[in-house]
């Protein structure tokens, strides 16, 4: 189980995460949605230990450790990942040294196809470069698959429908299952009612805070109600009325 | 084919070579043109139909030329050794290169000094790329453990119209040493050049290097590009420089220097000219640790601070 215990992140005396609290189980799907510049992507990197974003008050406890003091590095070797929104390119590597971290992952051929298959590329793409040759659709299905590879207990996917074309849901969709098969925790950030409706559950996310939680659809409407066209975006309000501070 | 006399000696460096990536049994075929130097001796030497080969020996190094007649295509890349067995000396290499019109032609150069204490290598390579001909320079350096190899390179080239032309240069696998690296590349009417060089610095090694595009021809074209990985005590000074002196002529300089650690000096210098209205030029340079991004995306799925490092640089290098 992942607990986020009242985050509070500030920047440039703006709170961007705000007294968040969640908890998120094994095996279960979670939509964080919201407009974009509430806090979806800072939390991400707040739950995956960014030096950046260490400077958090409040908890992140896994499996009742709390982990707020590991570095990235170290909450990746307790199972934690982060599936990035716009995948960074390497110069010189292949996408097999990419998927195998450079031959650490001791993966079967069987295995890097199949994961291959599940993000909708064929085993021709493990030659090629994760370099500016792929395009952005392609960079971002190889970090799918490489986050299936390493097993996760807790993946943070950052809009994974970024730069991938609508067609595709239905690999986002593998790719969820898959995720939930192996009982890994999947935190899905995401700005998109399609996405947020594959979730099990799904938080609304607003000023830095969860304004509410629920089964999807459900939020996915209150999303649509309150938050399409917001004119007040990171100022909460509910339907009785602004959310008090 | 290798001469007998100096089998041993071949031996001895055929195994360096191997390790620094190249394939020795391309020596032993009859429809690969090939050179080897150890000393100031040729121990090794075959030709194909077109390219015409002779070498000289001097007090301490030895002198080549390579000619190839126009309208030729060399199926397979010319093979060229250098190796220098003892701990000290010096060893002088001058390289005359012409390409007929026409031509096309792949290089793999070798350069292994494994043993080297107190030891200068000086090489010269002058060449002619003839017009509307290919020609590829692939330059891998291996130097022994201890830093005691100084190393001169000089590359000289003219691009003739409608010519194209890379030279790469590559030491990252092993010590530096001094390193000074010179590339000039003269190119005319609608030529194109490619230069790099790639470098990987540990201990207190040292490097200069010296790129330089004349971009003298309408139409021509050409990238100077520098990758280096400086640790430890390192030292690298880097100098980028184009000319754009004919219409229309584009030139790009790039030099990315990484860093890890407090103690590496490293600076690099962009050098821009201008002399057509209608030239443009461009430059990028970076000197910093390695790409903050790159290092969180592969610790994130597990990697350590260093493990990621070096995947990130080995794919950089490459």
């Amino acid at each position: 189980m992942l607990e986020v215990r009242e985050i509070k992140l500030v920047r440039d005396e703006r709170k961007i995460l705000n007294t968040l609290t969640a908890t998120f189980e094994s095996g279960r799907v979670y939509a964080i949605l919201g407009n974009n510049g509430v806090g979806k992507s800072t939390l991400s990197y707040v739950l995956m230990g960014l030096e950046s974003h260490r400077d958090y008050e409040g908890k992140v406890i896994f499996d009742g450790e709390e982990i707020d003091l590991l570095s990235v590095s170290e909450r990746a070797r307790k199972g934690i990942t982060l599936g990035w929104q716009e995948p960074v390119r390497f110069e010189g590597l292949t996408v097999k040294e990419y998927l195998t971290l450079g031959g650490k992952l001791r993966l079967s051929k069987e295995e890097l196809n199949e994961t291959l298959s599940i993000v909708g590329l064929n085993n021709e793409y493990l030659d090629r470069l994760v370099d500016e040759s792929l395009s952005g659709g392609e960079r971002k299905r190889v970090e799918l698959a490489s986050i299936i590879l390493v097993n996760p207990k807790v993946t943070i996917l950052d809009e994974p429908d970024s730069g991938i074309d609508i067609m595709s849901m239905e690999m986002i969709e593998r790719v969820l299952e898959r995720l939930r098969d192996k009982g890994s925790i999947v935190i899905i950030i995401t700005h998109r009612e399609e996405i947020a409706r594959m979730a099990d559950e799904a938080y609304l996310l607003c000023g830095g805070r969860i304004l509410a939680s629920g089964e999807p659809e459900e939020i996915v409407n209150f999303y649509r109600k309150l938050c399409d066209n917001c004119q007040h975006i990171n100022e909460p309000i509910t339907e009785g009325g602004r959310v008090d501070d | 084919m290798i001469n007998s006399n100096f089998e041993r000696e071949f031996t001895a460096i055929a195994k360096e070579y191997e390790k620094s990536g190249g394939n020795v049994s391309d020596f032993l075929r009859k429809d690969i043109v090939s050179i080897i130097v150890s000393g100031n001796k040729v121990i090794g030497r075959n030709t194909v139909d077109g390219v015409h080969v002779k070498a000289k020996e001097l007090d301490n190094g030895v002198e080549i030329w390579l000619e190839i007649d126009d309208g030729t295509v060399i199926e397979n890349p010319i093979h060229l050794c250098t190796g220098y067995l003892k701990p000290e000396g010096t060893q002088e290499v001058l390289i005359h290169n012409h390409l007929g019109d026409h031509t096309k032609a792949k290089f793999i150069s070798h350069c292994v000094f494994p043993s080297g204490v107190n030891f200068t290598h000086s090489m010269v390579a002058d060449t002619d790329v003839g017009k509307y001909s290919e020609m590829l320079y692939e330059d891998t350096h291996m130097h022994s453990k201890d830093g005691g190899v100084t190393v001169k390179a000089t590359y000289n080239t003219i691009v003739r119209e409608g010519g194209s032309f890379q030279n790469l240069f590559y030491l990252t696998k092993t010590r530096v040493g001094k390193l000074f690296v010179k590339m000039s590349v003269d190119l005319q009417k609608n030529a194109s050049a490619h230069i790099e060089s790639k470098v990987y610095e540990r201990e207190d090694d040292y490097l200069e290097i010296d790129e330089q595009l004349f971009l003298n021809g309408e139409g021509s074209s050409g990238i100077a590009k520098t990758t280096v990985f400086a640790t430890d005590r390192s030292k690298a000074k880097i100098i980028n420089k184009a000319y754009g002196n004919a219409a229309y002529s584009k030139g790009h300089i790039e030099c990315n220097e990484i860093i890890k650690g407090d103690s590496v000096e490293v600076g690099t210098v962009p050098e821009l000219y201008v002399r057509n209205e209608k030239a443009e030029l461009t430059h990028e340079a970076s000197i910093g640790r390695v790409n903050v991004k790159q290092m969180e995306t592969l610790m994130s799925k597990g990697l350590t601070e260093e493990e990621a490092t070096d995947m990130i640089v080995r794919g950089m290098l490459r």
